[in-house]
């Protein structure tokens, strides 16, 4: 994965999902007249979104405007960080390689996926291929998005990429494992008839 | 990309030969196409793959930067002795002064609720119903073929049986709907055919879940 963690992504989206649902229902049920328990924001029908007195509440205590700032700052905050996250690829910038004499290399990962994209885009039954490095550089993971050339069997295709490509750049980088996802498309064409 | 099939100077077409001869001998009748997982599929599969929900969170957080950093800008603006922006005055009034049983405010939380709802449809659902697992091809590979590849492939194949005409190949999660357009053959035979080469098509997808195929045989109507 890259980016932002679809973890992150999905509890975010889901705590705003449920307020909304939860504040939208509530409304929603109580104006249509449902009778809602004596603790609720709402007593019935007849009341009001968010009344002057509710309003003006806490509006002298010393604690009140710096409260409402710092909840409105922390928010605003939170989502640039959230939108910053997003909008940034967090790529490997360098893959860890145990050279066997306890001295280690550094590699680019640029330089390994492009030599992965490379291979990859070579074997038969694939038109392109996109290799992007992610995870740990002691640890990187691959994900790959493969064009099918027209006729390439998806199975066959995707155990050459197995069989040479990963297991090529694993053993030359030096890893115990490449974890990785592999995406596969279609390159469209017409219809054709065999002779 | 129409070399005639005798030509054997191109790359790809001796690979798809050699498979689809080797795997014709065991199938030789739809009847033996099973199109259930097989047992082992659970360990092998890629299992099903998570959108990451990038669009949402993103057009999420610019509402809620957007919501935010307006409020935030007009209380710490009032704080500084400014006057207040001029839609808080009527916002506050409307807040204070509608029913909950007002059209308007029952229009606004039913929007609400739905939207709620529809977020957290999108939290906890996987998504990326386009992409179809594979069966791993090695423990640390995770492969997904997407449905107009795996549509592409089976077409391609069904336009190499004799005597089909046209093909139109609709990949669905868990079945594969194959309408064909026949002449100059039986349609019986056609469809014979048809369900041994599709099956063995399928077969060469590598998912993890084989769709089930429906397979559909009709001459060509007199519009064509």
């Amino acid at each position: 994965m890259t980016g932002v963690p679809r973890i992150v992504n999905r509890s975010l989206l889901g705590l705003a999902g449920l307020l909304l649902a939860v504040f939208g229902g509530s409304v929603l049920a109580v104006g249509l007249g449902v009778d809602p328990p004596s603790w609720w924001l709402h007593d019935s029908r007849h009341d009001v979104l968010l009344s002057d007195a509710d309003r003006a509440r806490w509006r002298d205590d010393g604690w009140w405007w710096p409260a409402v700032i710092a909840v409105l700052a922390v928010a605003v905050l939170l989502a640039v960080w959230w939108l910053a996250a997003l909008v940034r690829r967090r790529r490997l910038a360098e893959v860890l390689v145990d050279t066997g004499d306890g001295a280690g290399a550094l590699l680019r990962g640029r330089a390994l996926e492009n030599v992965l994209a490379g291979e990859a885009g070579a074997l038969e039954g694939v038109q392109t291929a996109q290799v992007s490095l992610t995870g740990r550089r002691s640890a990187p993971e691959a994900t790959v998005r493969l064009l099918l050339e027209p006729h390439a069997g998806p199975r066959d295709t995707l155990n050459r990429l197995t069989t040479e490509s990963l297991a090529h750049a694993r053993d030359s980088a030096g890893l115990a494992s490449l974890p990785t996802e592999v995406r596969l498309r279609g390159a469209g064409h017409g219809a054709e008839r065999a002779p | 990309m129409s070399e005639p099939q005798g030509l054997k100077s191109t790359q790809h077409l001796p690979v798809i030969e050699k498979t689809t001869e080797s795997e014709l001998g065991q199938s030789t009748s739809a009847a033996d196409y099973i199109p259930l997982p097989a047992p082992d599929a659970a360990k092998d599969g890629s299992g099903r793959f998570w959108s990451a929900r990038r669009v949402p969170a993103a057009v999420l957080a610019t509402a809620v930067l957007a919501a935010g950093g307006l409020l935030l800008y007009d209380v710490v603006a009032v704080r500084a002795d400014r006057t207040a922006m001029h839609w808080r005055g009527p916002l506050a009034r409307e807040l204070a002064e509608r029913p909950l049983d007002d059209t308007w405010v029952l229009v606004g939380a039913g929007v609400a609720t739905a939207l709620g709802l529809w977020l957290l449809v999108l939290a906890t659902t996987p998504g990326l119903r386009g992409v179809l697992p594979m069966r791993r091809p090695h423990p640390d590979v995770r492969a997904g073929l997407h449905r107009g590849a795996a549509a592409l492939v089976l077409r391609d194949r069904a336009m190499k049986v004799s005597g089909v005409r046209s093909v139109r190949v609709r990949m669905g999660r868990r079945k594969a709907d194959v309408r064909a357009v026949s002449q100059h053959r039986e349609l019986d035979d056609v469809r014979a055919d048809l369900d041994a080469t599709l099956a063995d098509g399928i077969r060469a997808l590598g998912l993890t879940r084989r769709p089930a195929l429906s397979v559909r045989v009709a001459r060509p109507g007199r519009k064509g």
